[in-house]
């Protein structure tokens, strides 16, 4: 179970990194900058702050945060080798958490 | 930041002063109106350069790809103030158009419009589909009103098609521009970026104004070279570069 959790926050890890890309590197960087700086957690705290790290992008980008958070969910989901369903309103906290009980069973 | 804002609404105030008194100057005025263009131009494409850089990452990024559209439309733009400069400082044209500078500002339309396309293309799936409607809506009543407000004034004024053309095209393109750019403002509405998309929207809304004056202006030959109406102008390439400054100070 918990090789499983730290496979999922891996993932996430990952996920985030490369989903952050999207706005190149030195805007990934910027989101790791106010990260740490505005919330005081870092890259690999995400994992156990995901709704920390989800205020954060929308304090950034507004609800334009919800379409980084998509591109790091469907990233997530093809890393552990699940089916991304979109939903109406998606939210990145419900899908996170859909993602680790899948992987967690 | 707080001192770009004042710096930025000390040039708003001078620049309107320097029009408003321009009977007292008129050949330092004409040679202001043909020769700052180019500069104030010139120093935007140079912010959006900066920005380029900065974003940069490889060419086939979206979010670099962006700012690189961005930079050559401004760039056209720069182009097309150095042609007029030339027809009016060197070359003694008064009121050079259409000539070959419309080509430069037209084609300047182009990449800017595939920069912001590109950019809120990236961010568009935190649009509603209801909001892309009124956004469609809003923007087809808007150029139906542009091209009613505009379209006795021209017709009747007997120019040529080319003109015509030309009166018609800069705001119907400013307009093109204005529909995505908005969808911009919407999406980053609540967020930090929200000042820098408020500022292009500003800038463009400045833009499409100007233009639409211009053209009715032109077409009744009010037009001269001092005319308030580029303080629009000017005011557009400023909130440009506030725009991109404030872009890269917050991402």
């Amino acid at each position: 179970m918990n090789r499983e959790k730290s496979l999922v926050e891996r993932a996430l890890i990952e996920a985030v990194d490369e989903g952050l890309l999207m706005l190149g590197e030195s805007g990934r960087e910027v989101v790791y900058f106010r990260l740490r700086f505005s919330y005081a957690i870092g890259k690999e705290d995400v994992p156990s702050h995901p709704e920390i790290f989800d205020e954060c992008l929308r304090s950034i980008f507004g609800s334009g945060a919800k379409a980084i958070e998509k591109a790091i969910i469907k990233n997530l989901y093809k890393k552990l080798g699940l089916k991304f369903v979109e939903k109406e309103n998606f939210d990145f906290l419900e899908y996170l958490n859909y993602a680790k009980r899948q992987s967690g069973n | 930041m707080q001192k770009v804002y004042v710096l930025s609404a000390l040039v708003i105030i001078g620049l309107a002063l320097f029009y408003i008194f321009q009977g007292c100057y008129p050949d330092l005025m004409y040679l202001f109106s043909n020769a700052f263009p180019p500069l104030i131009s010139g120093m935007a494409v140079i912010v959006s350069g900066l920005s380029l850089e900065r974003y940069w990452r490889k060419a086939k990024g979206p979010f670099s790809k962006t700012w690189l559209y961005f930079t050559a439309g401004l760039f056209f733009w720069f182009l097309g103030e150095a042609v007029w400069a030339g027809y009016t400082l060197i070359l003694g044209v008064e009121v050079p158009y259409p000539s070959i500078a419309d080509i430069f500002w037209l084609a300047g339309y182009i990449p800017f419009f595939v920069a912001l396309y590109l950019y809120v293309k990236i961010f568009g799936g935190a649009l509603t589909r209801k909001t892309l409607v009124a956004s469609m809506m809003a923007t087809i009543v808007m150029t139906v009103i542009v091209t009613v407000v505009l379209l006795a004034p021209l017709l009747t004024a007997g120019e040529d098609p080319v003109t015509l053309v030309a009166d018609f095209a800069y705001p119907l393109f400013d307009l093109a521009l204005f529909s995505v750019a908005h969808l911009g403002l919407i999406i980053f509405w609540k967020g930090k970026l929200a000042k820098s998309w408020l500022f292009i929207n500003a800038a463009i809304a400045m833009d499409t104004c100007a233009d639409i004056i211009f053209s009715y202006a032109t077409a009744q030959n009010a037009y001269y070279c001092g005319h308030m109406l580029e303080l629009l102008y000017h005011f557009s390439y400023l909130f440009f570069m506030l725009a991109f400054y404030l872009h890269t100070k917050e991402l």
